[in-house]
């Protein structure tokens, strides 16, 4: 599959490098140069830009990607990303990271958000899930 | 009017004073809780300290009956999440943002949001203060992109049909004054010299609008 990783963190990274360990075309956007060149470095494919605005993503192949993953540490980004990927780009599957987990409910399809994850929320249920002992 | 402003900088904290002053209901909500001594003595409007993406504090401002909502947080991102959640999800009749990155203009456009103190519109004042010192606009629209100038026909244009003024997606001849009488020209009235005439035109353009009225300019 084709697809963009919009933010290069320890999420973006590791995600980055797992799909493309498993044989996937993966481009990340990074917008901190430093960051960029290391990531580059690294192997992986990497354009530096803001991935909220159209040049960037068209730099990374957004207009033949099939997955966009938006795992800025920043959830107002990670909405814009969802938003033009889906709307300019019509990426068939948009993914979310939710860095502040009271920011979930904004993450719907009114932003271009296919599904969203929030390490939060997924943490807190396991919390609960635990049988006491 | 009640109104929720998100960010009480220095654009945040003189609205909020200047509206409190006249008489409307302003919260102001800012996670640097500091930014409170920014509001003037004895301002009886609501500071609450905390981030404009919080669903909780959103309501707790009285986003839910608020009839205005302004992002002017130093965020274009959060700036534009907040005031289309205000507008989308709160239903708040007029929302307004302030955009800092001109290249992120086409997001609010395609959202509809109306947005203040651009980048662009200083860059297109400025340049226009620099280069158009005869042309002042009286009125400019969106982000100064276009703009109402008005001017006297120089006698070289008497005799000239308005059509030959108008250039499509430019210049635009909207009104003339003669004689102490205004009418909308139609596209084959004639101009008279000292015809006083209000034109629509592009930034871009008025160089050009300039250099017809004042042909010795060139």
């Amino acid at each position: 599959m084709r697809i963009i990783v919009a933010g290069g963190g320890t999420i973006g990274l590791q995600a980055a490098q797992r799909l493309s360990a498993d044989g996937h075309e993966v481009t990340i956007i990074e917008l901190s140069a430093a960051r960029a060149l290391r990531l580059r470095q690294l192997g992986l494919r990497t354009v530096r830009g803001d991935a909220a605005v159209l040049p960037a993503l068209e730099a990374a192949g957004a207009l033949r990607a099939e997955v966009l993953a938006a795992c800025t540490g920043t959830d107002e980004e990670n909405l814009l990303i969802s938003f033009v990927s889906k709307r300019h780009f019509a990426i068939g599957r948009v993914v979310a990271l939710v860095n502040n987990a009271e920011n979930a409910w904004l993450f719907d399809e009114s932003w271009g958000v296919d599904a969203a994850l929030s390490p939060t929320a997924a943490l807190l249920s396991l919390i609960e899930q635990e049988p006491s002992p | 009017m009640q109104v929720v402003i998100m960010g009480c900088g220095r654009t945040g904290s003189a609205l909020a004073s200047r509206l409190e002053a006249e008489g409307d209901r302003v919260t102001l909500l800012d996670p640097d809780e500091s930014a409170q001594n920014r509001l003037p003595a004895g301002f009886k409007g609501r500071f609450i300290h905390g981030s404009g993406s919080s669903r909780l504090l959103l309501e707790e401002a009285g986003i839910v009956h608020a009839e205005a909502f302004v992002a002017l947080s130093p965020s274009d991102s959060a700036n534009i999440v907040a005031t289309r959640t205000a507008r989308d999800f709160y239903r708040v009749p007029r929302v307004l943002s302030r955009l800092h990155d001109p290249a992120r203009a086409p997001i609010y456009t395609e959202l509809g949001i109306t947005t203040v103190g651009s980048v662009q519109t200083n860059v297109n004042r400025v340049h226009h203060l620099l280069h158009h010192r005869g042309l002042e606009p009286e009125l400019t629209f969106g982000n100064g992109e276009t703009m109402l100038v008005r001017s006297f026909v120089p006698d070289y244009l008497g005799g000239r049909r308005v059509a030959e003024l108008n250039v499509p997606g430019e210049i635009q001849v909207v009104e003339i004054s003669r004689a102490g009488r205004s009418s909308v020209p139609e596209r084959t009235s004639m101009l008279q010299p000292d015809d006083f005439v209000s034109f629509i035109v592009a930034s871009g353009s008025l160089g050009r609008l300039r250099s017809f009225l004042d042909a010795t300019w060139h």
